[in-house]
């Protein structure tokens, strides 16, 4: 083991080649820049203002009956969730402003409204919703079902004397763990910075391969002593030293301080597991850069490896709801893992207790994405 | 301007994307990919909710209760837990995403016609989904309530279930979904990833293809040969416009044939604002790449800047009403916004010009000023 990789040697050579790969990092000033840019300015942008709430629905109304009680129902539709926006003529204006992306939803009362309900009949309201976001347009139905249902209870209560509310109902505590607030730029901020890091894990490492192949210095690269993992190698770790430094402006530079992400967890135990994260994708990238031959590809093999990996690991879509051969492929992306992990560290305080199980499954990808990649780069230039 | 010169240079840009046949079928598989991926896997339906029960009370009325969370699709019951601190790893290791507990003397408290408490308690780790789990709660609790209502006024005055039930429950909401009745996510998803596909991949690829003669030198052929600079990027990005054309009729078919999305409106103002938007996407690759020198460069900047906007700024999966003053400068400053309506009005409220004229003119106006400021960017005299 003269010229091992644990040797002296090795070592030092490692050292070198490592930095040789943060100076051509370093050099490309436009990629630097835009490094930083993603790191801060993307992730702000991701997390400010961007909600996936239902607020301020702009509801309109159409008021048929223009009683006491049609009126205290229609002022029950408040923000936060609803914001009226005044009464409708006529009923086929409502079409024309749902059509227009005017309001969101048209509440419809019947005329004779007061004087049916105080004879206790049933009467029924309307309320037309847009779905084409179907997500909101759930919501707008539930929220309106909510206030209908409780202001047609107390209606009910006031004429059978049930007084008041206290009757064989259920009486819920929700409570809202992690989050209680509901904040979403904590969860906007998280899966950007995760975004952020797989793209650069898979980019940086394929990109600097490729670019090795493309202008020929491979060459010049496999006539030195070095063996192919040294090679590897060091790119690997030159892109996780940036890429952990670029985490660290993130979050104590833009989710602490500006949106005050709670930092529940061990931080160590955060970083290590984002190093251990960047070396698993990494070695993915690197397995790109095996099959492709010049930069463009590896742009759109990018593609191709980045975009499944986020929408399949439940960075933005809940794995519960996809297909079930869908859910199992999630098992074989990293991304789905270091979700768990980062979520859990950075809001749930959870610890290597109970993220042991996430840890090796990423290790276990890790090992067997690198050695494949090991394996084809030694079969092309071996 | 000289036609021959730019047919010339888009016949040699074509024969180059076409040789490299890699990059060549990337081109066309990514977006087909990536539509079949976000189409089945992007649901936005929460469905399948793992959820814990910790019942203390142990009685028929909570084994009820109980009962009709197990019973809906929304809820996927993963067993009963054995006390309130048990809940505390499940929900920390994802296992769970609600708990119910139901504290002891539950039924009593019902069979004598109190209120009975019950604690719900939520992960927020995904507003929205926290939100949405909130809303099935909230509803099957009310369900529960008024029957028990309508139960015990039928017991207390002698009157039937179903007359009891109507004097609970006076005021009754009807529901109308419109433009999408069964609340399908699909429906309201598959056009929006036209817009959303349309907007990764031209810049990707105009970025890539221009930067390639950037690094590798090439460049300078053009630099000295008599092309103007306009002959070349109308040559240099015609065959590019003509891949995301088809690409996107491509996407179009997919949506209306594969996931069966209703497309209302007027073809022909489809396809034109269509043009407009591809010719503005690959606008924006044409910039970036006037602005970077290498390839890693433009794919990290082509990714970053198209991808949030996209996803984030169009109102996609997030409502532009929700979004802060300051974030919906951002989105009006983007053209995915206008697209994402002329979308959604071609396909799922069938208006056209009369109702979507300010957003076409609006793409039209970005496609000319990304074009001009290429033009402005680029010189055949760089200075390094």
């Amino acid at each position: 083991m003269k010229n091992g990789f644990f040797s002296l040697a090795g070592l030092r050579r490692l050292r070198v080649m490592t930095w040789k790969e943060l100076l051509q990092l370093f050099r490309d000033t436009a990629l630097m820049v835009f490094f930083l840019y993603s790191f801060t300015g993307d992730i702000y942008i991701a997390a400010s203002g961007v909600s996936m709430q239902l607020k301020n629905a702009a509801i309109a109304t159409l008021d048929g009956d223009r009683s006491d009680a049609s009126r205290e129902l229609l002022s029950r539709f408040q923000p936060p969730y609803f914001r009226p926006i005044g009464e409708l003529a006529a009923a086929r204006d409502s079409i024309t402003l749902l059509d227009d992306a005017g309001a969101m939803a048209v509440l419809d009362i019947p005329p004779r409204f007061q004087e049916r309900l105080q004879r206790g009949e049933q009467v029924s309201v309307q309320l037309q919703v847009d779905t084409t976001n179907s997500v909101l347009g759930f919501l707008a139905s539930s929220y309106g079902a909510q206030i209908v249902g409780k202001y047609g209870l107390e209606a009910a209560a006031r004429r059978e004397g049930l007084g008041g509310m206290a009757g064989p109902v259920l009486q819920a505590d929700t409570r809202i763990w992690y989050n209680p607030n509901q904040n979403d730029a904590w969860f906007m901020g998280i899966s950007e910075l995760l975004t952020v890091v797989t793209l650069f894990a898979i980019l940086l490492p394929a990109a600097a391969m490729v670019r090795e192949k493309e202008r020929g210095t491979i060459e010049q690269l496999m006539v030195t002593p070095l063996s192919a993992f040294q090679i590897l190698f060091p790119k690997v770790i030159a892109m996780t030293l940036v890429i952990l430094g670029g985490s660290a402006i993130a979050l104590f530079g833009i989710l602490g301080p500006v949106f005050h992400v709670p930092m529940r967890g061990s931080l160590l135990t955060f970083f290590l597991i984002t190093a251990l994260y960047v070396f698993t994708t990494a070695g993915l990238g690197l397995l790109a850069a095996t099959v492709a031959r010049n930069l463009a590809q590896v742009g759109m093999l990018t593609v191709v490896i980045l975009m499944p990996m986020l929408l399949l690991s439940g960075a933005w879509t809940p794995p519960e709801a996809m297909p079930d051969w869908m859910r199992i492929l999630a098992y074989i992306s990293p991304l789905h893992y270091f979700l768990d992990a980062a979520y859990g560290i950075l809001l749930k305080g959870a610890g290597m207790d109970l993220l042991w199980d996430s840890v090796l499954a990423m290790a276990t990808l890790g090992v067997c994405v690198f050695a494949l990649g090991m394996g084809r780069f030694g079969r092309q230039f071996g | 301007m000289n036609g021959k010169r730019i047919v010339a240079l888009a016949w040699k840009e074509w024969r180059e994307i076409v040789r490299d046949r890699l990059f060549f079928a990337l081109a066309f598989i990514v977006p087909t990919m990536l539509m079949l991926l976000f189409g089945f896997g992007l649901s936005l339906d929460v469905e399948h909710l793992p959820f814990a029960v910790v019942d203390y009370d142990r009685s028929a009325a909570s084994r009820d209760y109980t009962y009709r969370f197990i019973s809906s699709r929304y809820f996927d019951f993963k067993g009963y837990a054995g006390d309130a601190r048990a809940l505390d790893s499940l929900l920390a290791d994802n296992r769970i995403r609600m708990a119910l507990v139901i504290p002891p003397r539950f039924d009593e408290h019902l069979a004598r016609g109190e209120p009975a408490p019950v604690q719900v308690l939520i992960d927020g780790t995904f507003p929205m989904r926290a939100q949405t789990t909130q809303g099935y709660v909230v509803a099957i609790n009310s369900a529960v309530s008024l029957d028990n209502m309508a139960r015990a006024l039928s017991a207390g005055r002698g009157i039937p279930l179903d007359e009891a039930r109507r004097r609970v429950q006076p005021v009754k909401l009807e529901v109308r979904y419109l433009y999408n009745q069964s609340v399908k996510s699909i429906w309201s998803l598959a056009p929006k990833l036209i817009m959303l596909i349309m907007m990764l991949s031209p810049p990707f690829l105009t970025a890539l293809g221009v930067v390639r003669e950037k690094e590798s030198g090439s460049i300078f052929n053009i630099y000295s040969s008599t092309v103007s600079p306009g002959e070349f990027l109308l040559g240099k990005l015609a065959p590019y416009v003509f891949i995301s054309i088809a690409n996107a009729m491509v996407l179009w078919a997919l949506a209306v044939w594969l996931y069966d999305a209703p497309f209302k409106g007027d073809p022909f103002f489809f396809a034109f604002a269509t043009l407009l938007y591809v010719i503005c996407t690959t606008g924006i690759g044409l910039v970036i790449s006037m602005l970077v020198q290498t390839q890693v460069a433009a794919m990290i900047v082509a990714s970053i800047v198209s991808i949030i906007p996209a996803v984030l700024y169009s109102g996609m999966l997030l409502p532009l009403t929700s979004l802060s003053p300051g974030a919906s400068a951002i989105a009006h400053s983007l053209p995915t916004m206008y697209y994402t309506n002329i979308v959604v009005g071609s396909f799922l409220k069938g208006v056209s010009w009369s109702a979507l004229w300010p957003d076409v003119l609006v793409l039209a106006a970005y496609a000319g000023s990304l074009f001009g400021l290429g033009y402005l960017l680029f010189s055949k005299r760089p200075k390094s």
